[in-house]
């Protein structure tokens, strides 16, 4: 049988994603990046089983025209009500540089961050900066939507590196990833809620829990 | 220099004996809490080779010198170590525990140098203050460098004052420590000289050959040789070393140019200045070194006031710069604030009388005290690996300590008894400490290929060499140092 290249058959696997993209009025998602604040450190390429770093800027996501991003300066709550560092606003406050007094810092161990939407919309894309000042992981990440502000019921998980049910909402499949300047991208596939509830249980520097900026894209239900 | 107001001798080394027992009180709680730092555990490993019956390897290029671990090892054999897996973080750091005690006594030692109140105040600043509290809590070979010191200012100080030999002998044993403990003593012996020669210049009345006796100075020389040479050789085993002593000033002058550890001139002044107390007690440092050099002070202020500007300036110029070399700089910068301290008492007392000045002093002492407790407890204890905090340098990550308690849980959970770990990175340490309980490890460089194995442990850089062999393997991150990530590649659960 022909082989056919690998390089056609990525091309046109683009190609196909931006047919489909025009055929269902999609637009990438655009938003405003910080200013890097380290040049990254190394990690594995080509290991199947590790999300490899982005090189240069993110491939354009696709998201429905009209989308936006939802979470500027709505409320945010968090398992945490005295932060170690910051205030629980700078979380939704458009500022995404890592200098120092940009970011909230929650204690030690699993906390979680949520933010009102004030309304229940469809949710195409989560943009999440941790810190990006230098190369860390933050362990146990889970990202959930609900209409339910207790996340008792109705809640969707779109994102779960927690592979050792550390938080005990199951075991994730995701892949853990090195924080850069451009953040992490989730997709959350439209899912349908008001509120974002983010997880997270420390990380490789020490055990606290830092939020620059989350960024909720999507459209009013 | 008038000490009508010292104590009797009894009482004077009663005052210092429980200041130093304060001190060492302070230095122990909680020592094996903080995580290995990497100087630390290149020097723990050290001990466990000659736990394990090896004579010490003299290399000035990599290590220092052999006294931190002639000191290191019987206690770790009276704590119960035999082997490398043997030893804890307290039984190393408590070799530099002691030593800064050591360091907090000589002050009753230093009272007919100084003077009782400037020891008195310098002995307890030494003792409570953040940054000696913080590096005597290290198993590094400072602590025991800024004693040999000071036993040698003190004891040289009574070779050139008396006919005695004992201080010349004790003189030349210091200097001796200080050298078989870092290669840095050639600065020292430079600025002591040379602050010698300067006080001597400014006394002017005294000659240089009244101080310097033949007989003295033979004894000391003598002891220097013969300890240094015993250390050195690590008693008689290995005569090598010596000989490595050659490479010594080039060695020192290349490591001088940085090697990664550049800083600006000022970074010692910064980390002086720093925290709540530390802008307070350089202030005052500031004034009585300069009172003593204005005053042309002819005491042994004086000496010590040369010594430490020389000392303060030669260190700056290095671009060389670690924080714990600034202990160096504490050691005579206490008594120079301990000087101000004493001429402001003296002042208020003389202006305002006793009975107003008394219950000022005591008051501007408390809230003194309480700015220095708040920084030793927020730097020692608190937060001692903090980013934020300036004495943690390229510290080890809290999170690393959860490495050895993984893999022996995912080992278990394997059914491996005794698991088999290869560590391929360039730099692995404090990686041979943190594994130092599992009896199968390997330490592979990147490109060389390391043998089967049950757990994998890279850095992010060397991984993709190993894309094949970790295909079934599950990594997870790991902080070494901030900004410095490993992998650990473990076998997907069965």
């Amino acid at each position: 049988m022909r082989r056919i290249p690998f390089k056609k058959c990525s091309g046109l696997a683009a190609l196909i994603v931006v047919c489909a993209a025009l055929a269902q009025d999609k637009v990438p998602l655009k938003t405003q990046l910080p200013r890097p604040l380290f040049v990254g450190t190394p990690v594995p390429l080509n290991v199947p089983n590790l999300e490899p770093p982005i090189k240069g800027k993110r491939p354009d996501f696709l998201v429905p025209a009209g989308t936006i991003n939802l979470a500027k300066n709505k409320k945010v709550m968090a398992s945490d009500d005295n932060p170690v560092t910051g205030t629980l606003d700078l979380v939704t406050d458009g500022d995404k540089a890592g200098d120092e007094g940009s970011w909230v810092e929650l204690g030690p161990g699993k906390q979680w961050v949520q933010i009102d939407l004030a309304k229940s919309a469809n949710i195409y894309a989560v943009l999440l900066w941790h810190f990006h000042s230098q190369a860390r992981v933050y362990r146990d990440v889970v990202a959930q939507i609900s209409d339910d502000p207790t996340f008792k019921s109705g809640a969707t998980t779109i994102f779960n590196n927690d592979f050792k049910n550390e938080l005990g909402l199951g075991a994730g499949k995701d892949l853990n990833y090195v924080e850069t300047y451009q953040g992490k991208l989730i997709d959350a596939k439209g899912a349908k809620g008001r509120y974002l509830r983010l997880y997270s249980n420390g990380n490789t520097t020490n055990k606290l829990n830092d939020y620059i900026e989350v960024e909720v894209w999507g459209k009013p239900a | 220099m008038d000490h009508a107001a010292t104590p009797p001798r009894w009482i004077r080394w009663s005052v210092f004996l429980m200041i130093a027992l304060g001190g060492l009180a302070l230095r122990l709680p909680q020592l094996g809490v903080r995580p290995m730092h990497t100087d630390e555990a290149v020097n723990a490993y050290i001990v466990g080779q000659l736990l394990s019956g090896e004579a010490f390897s003299y290399d000035p290029q990599d290590r220092h010198g052999p006294a931190l671990a002639a000191i290191a090892l019987p206690l770790s054999r009276i704590r119960g170590a035999r082997t490398f897996s043997d030893l804890t973080e307290a039984d190393l750091r408590l070799s530099s525990v002691l030593a800064g005690t050591v360091t907090i006594l000589l002050f009753g030692a230093a009272v007919n140098m100084y003077g009782f109140g400037p020891c008195l105040i310098a002995a307890m600043l030494v003792s409570c203050s953040p940054l000696p509290v913080y590096y005597d809590r290290y198993f590094i070979h400072e602590s025991l460098f800024v004693a040999a010191t000071f036993g040698l200012i003190l004891s040289g100080w009574r070779t050139c004052k008396g006919n005695s030999i004992m201080p010349a002998a004790l003189a030349g044993a210091c200097a001796a420590l200080m050298i078989t403990c870092k290669e840095t003593a050639i600065l020292h012996f430079f600025a002591l000289a040379a602050a010698l020669v300067f006080w001597f210049w400014n006394s002017r009345e005294t000659r240089l050959r009244d101080f310097l006796r033949p007989k003295s100075m033979l004894v000391a020389a003598v002891t220097f040789l013969a300890l240094s040479l015993v250390l050195l050789t690590w008693f008689g085993k290995n005569w090598r070393a010596p000989a490595t002593l050659t490479h010594l000033i080039p060695d020192l002058i290349a490591r001088a140019g940085g090697e990664g550890h550049q800083k600006p001139f000022w970074y010692y002044g910064q980390l002086l200045n720093a925290g709540w107390s530390g802008g307070i007690l350089l202030a005052l440092a500031c004034i009585g070194l300069v009172i003593t050099i204005a005053k042309r002070d002819r005491s042994p202020f004086g000496f010590l006031a040369f010594y430490t500007l020389l000392l303060c300036i030669t260190y700056s110029l290095i671009p060389y710069k670690t924080p714990w070399l600034t202990l160096n700089l504490w050691l005579p910068l206490s008594l120079f604030t301990a000087r101000a301290v004493e001429l402001f008492c003296c002042m208020a007392a003389k202006r305002l009388g006793n009975r107003a000045s008394i219950p000022i002093l005591c008051v501007m002492g408390a809230l003194a005290f309480a700015l220095i407790a708040h920084d030793t407890w927020q730097r020692v204890f608190a937060h001692p690996t903090d980013e934020n905090n300036p004495y943690a340098y390229a510290h080890t990550s809290e999170d690393l300590l959860g490495l050895p308690a993984e893999i022996s849980d995912l080992a278990r959970q394997n059914g491996i008894a005794s698991p088999r770990i290869a560590v391929i990175a360039s730099d692995p340490w404090p990686l041979p400490w943190y594994l130092r309980r599992f009896s199968q490890v390997g330490f592979w460089q990147p490109g060389q290929q390391p043998g089967e194995a049950d757990f994998y442990i890279t850095s992010t850089d060397v991984s993709e060499q190993c894309a094949d062999r970790l295909q079934s393997y599950r990594p997870e991150f790991f902080g070494m140092r901030p900004g410095v990530l490993i992998l650990l590649w473990s076998p997907v659960m069965k």
